[in-house]
């Protein structure tokens, strides 16, 4: 595998040094080679967390920082005939997954995306992959290279040690013409709370009748000492919570060690992002709800009855 | 942009993950034989399509790379309000994979009148990668908006809410431009009876790679998919009753307990 020349870039400085991390890993220490990729606007300490993550050379983008995909792709389709990788590992992110498949598009290269674990073998690279909504894994073997692999942030590596030496090189951004103009970026509302991080969390659905109930669910939570989480409807359609308290496919995933789902019929895109949970409790009043397939504990019932009644049990 | 407006919208008759089961001694889904459906965002992309028709006049176009089944995804874009439908299809349909899929539509979009705004799903619910709609633009040298959320047409071309991991996100391209759509963009309508009628007797153009002057063997497929498992997590399935919800709240609260959950 001396052969391997592993190109990684994010635009997520985190991500990126997890990237050098892996590859790393997957390349071995001292052989092949790992290449990061700072694209501009990269904060400047990044350069260096990439050279102690383990990076041989570093290849600085240099120019005004852009967000339209086809100038970022144009810009990273010079660095491949430059530096001839054989795997480009981007992350998974939603930017990250835009720019791998603009890129493979330009360049007609194999890609996959999701990736949460990457293995170099004789017949090809073999990935594993998210797949029906999250809901199962896939196993994909790419079969040709140069391949561009997107790797979800949380695919672990152990870190690496620096690279005995470190190349650098600044490259100018190409003076592509965008394709699309940024006209504005507002920052989401919310996005304080980290559920990723809580212990326990209460769940509402669609099955709460309205906004002003929602004290009964914090109620419950306050007694729990939960962090209150929300499907899609009540975060994307009704804007009763934000963003960041919504779980599933396009929320986030979390893993407490107690999940509380309450008035949640269990939509697909919703078990994945709960799924990891270790204790699962499902509270419905339709006993064919399919989040029961997914519980632990479950109580067919009321919500507006059984859940006040759960606080006053629990000394709320 | 042509007098008209041009708007194509790609649909995929995927898997229908509310359906697929994992066989009980392997875990393994049986991808070939699988029920299939519409996927749920090209539903959002097809009323997006014919939302712009119905205010800015124009085209819509469907396309669906897949075998003889994709016609009822087809149907469904038509039921919806889609006035044309197409269907790229061949021997090896089967085994195309992304790569293979954006090349098509790619060539069906050349060989076939071209696009001012091209929309499809931001991902497909089977398989979510996000890759066909910038690989599609990457290759025809166009601009690409993915993870769209509020869809406006202008002047020039369109502006895009799209939506981020931290941030909402304002974006501007000219035609012709891919756009890619989430569930929040809208709510799909369900065809009225006489809608659904009239759209399975709708003619599908059935075309195909040598028609599109795609070289069969440039499908080869370069990512292969191996296996899908699904991984099994057991969950103890316990019903708590109680003669009252107190009753019941303090067997939930004990059984809780017993798991070492509560604070």
């Amino acid at each position: 595998m001396n052969g391997e020349r592993v190109l990684c870039v994010s635009e997520e400085p985190d991500l990126a040094v997890a990237l050098v991390h892996l590859a790393r890993s997957i390349v071995g220490e001292g052989a092949g080679s790992v290449l990061a990729v700072v694209l501009p606007g990269s904060p400047s300490e990044v350069t260096e967390r990439l050279a102690a993550g383990g990076a041989d050379g570093i290849h600085v983008l240099e120019g005004a920082a852009s967000s339209d995909p086809h100038v970022v792709a144009e810009a990273l389709s010079a660095l491949v005939s430059d530096l001839a990788p054989t795997l480009i590992l981007m992350g998974s992110t939603k930017r990250g997954r835009e720019i791998a498949g603009r890129l493979a598009g330009t360049l007609d290269l194999p890609a996959t995306t999701g990736v949460t674990g990457l293995r170099l073998e004789a017949d090809g690279i073999r990935v594993d992959r998210e797949a029906l909504s999250g809901n199962a894994v896939a196993v994909e073997r790419i079969v040709r290279r140069p391949a561009i692999v997107a790797v979800m942030s949380g695919v672990a590596a152990p870190p690496a040690a620096p690279s005995a030496s470190t190349e650098r090189s600044s490259h100018p951004m190409p003076a592509t013409v965008p394709l699309t103009d940024r006209m504005e970026g507002r920052p989401k509302a919310g996005g304080q709370l980290e559920i990723e991080k809580a212990e326990r969390i209460v769940t509402i659905g669609r099955g709460l009748q309205k906004k002003e109930d929602l004290s009964i669910v914090e109620a419950l939570a306050k007694a729990l000492r939960a962090e209150v989480g929300c499907t899609r409807p009540l975060a994307a359609e009704a804007g009763w919570l934000t963003d960041d308290h919504w779980i599933g496919l396009t929320g986030h995933r979390v893993h407490p060690k107690l999940y509380v789902a309450i008035g949640v019929s269990g939509a697909v895109q919703h078990l994945v992002g709960m799924r990891s949970s270790r204790v699962v409790v499902a509270i419905n009043k339709d006993p064919n709800a399919p989040i029961f397939a997914q519980a632990d504990y479950r109580v067919t019932g009321d919500l507006y009855q059984v859940v006040p009644a759960l606080t006053k049990a629990l000394g709320g | 942009m042509a007098e008209k407006l041009r708007i194509w919208v790609a649909v995929k008759h995927g898997i229908d993950v509310g359906l697929a089961r994992a066989d009980r001694a392997t875990g393994l889904v049986r991808v070939d034989s699988a029920p299939r459906k519409t996927s749920d965002f090209d539903k959002n992309a097809i009323e997006e399509a014919v939302r712009v028709r119905e205010h800015h006049g124009g085209v819509v176009t469907a396309v669906s790379v897949g075998g003889p089944a994709a016609r009822e995804a087809l149907r469904e874009a038509v039921a919806i309000g889609a006035d044309e439908a197409i269907l790229v299809t061949g021997e090896h349909w089967a085994e195309w994979d992304t790569r293979a899929v954006a090349r098509l539509l790619a060539a069906a979009t050349r060989k076939l009148g071209g696009f001012d705004l091209f929309l499809l799903g931001e991902g497909s619910t089977d398989h979510f990668a996000g890759l066909v709609g910038p690989r599609i633009a990457g290759e025809l040298k166009c601009g690409d908006i993915a993870y769209a959320r509020r869809l406006t047409i202008v002047p020039d071309g369109v502006v895009v809410e799209r939506d981020l991991e931290k941030e909402v996100e304002v974006v501007h391209a000219r035609y012709p431009v891919v756009v890619s759509v989430g569930q929040e963009i809208n709510t799909p309508r369900l065809p009225t009876f006489m809608a659904n009628l009239k759209a399975s007797k709708k003619e599908v153009r059935v075309t195909g790679p040598s028609d599109l002057d795609v070289p069969a063997d440039s499908l080869a497929p370069v990512v292969v998919i191996e296996r899908v498992a699904v991984p099994e997590i057991p969950r103890k399935q316990q019903a708590i009753t109680g003669a009252n919800p107190d009753e019941l709240a303090a067997h939930l609260r004990d059984a809780l307990k017993e798991e070492g959950v509560l604070p």
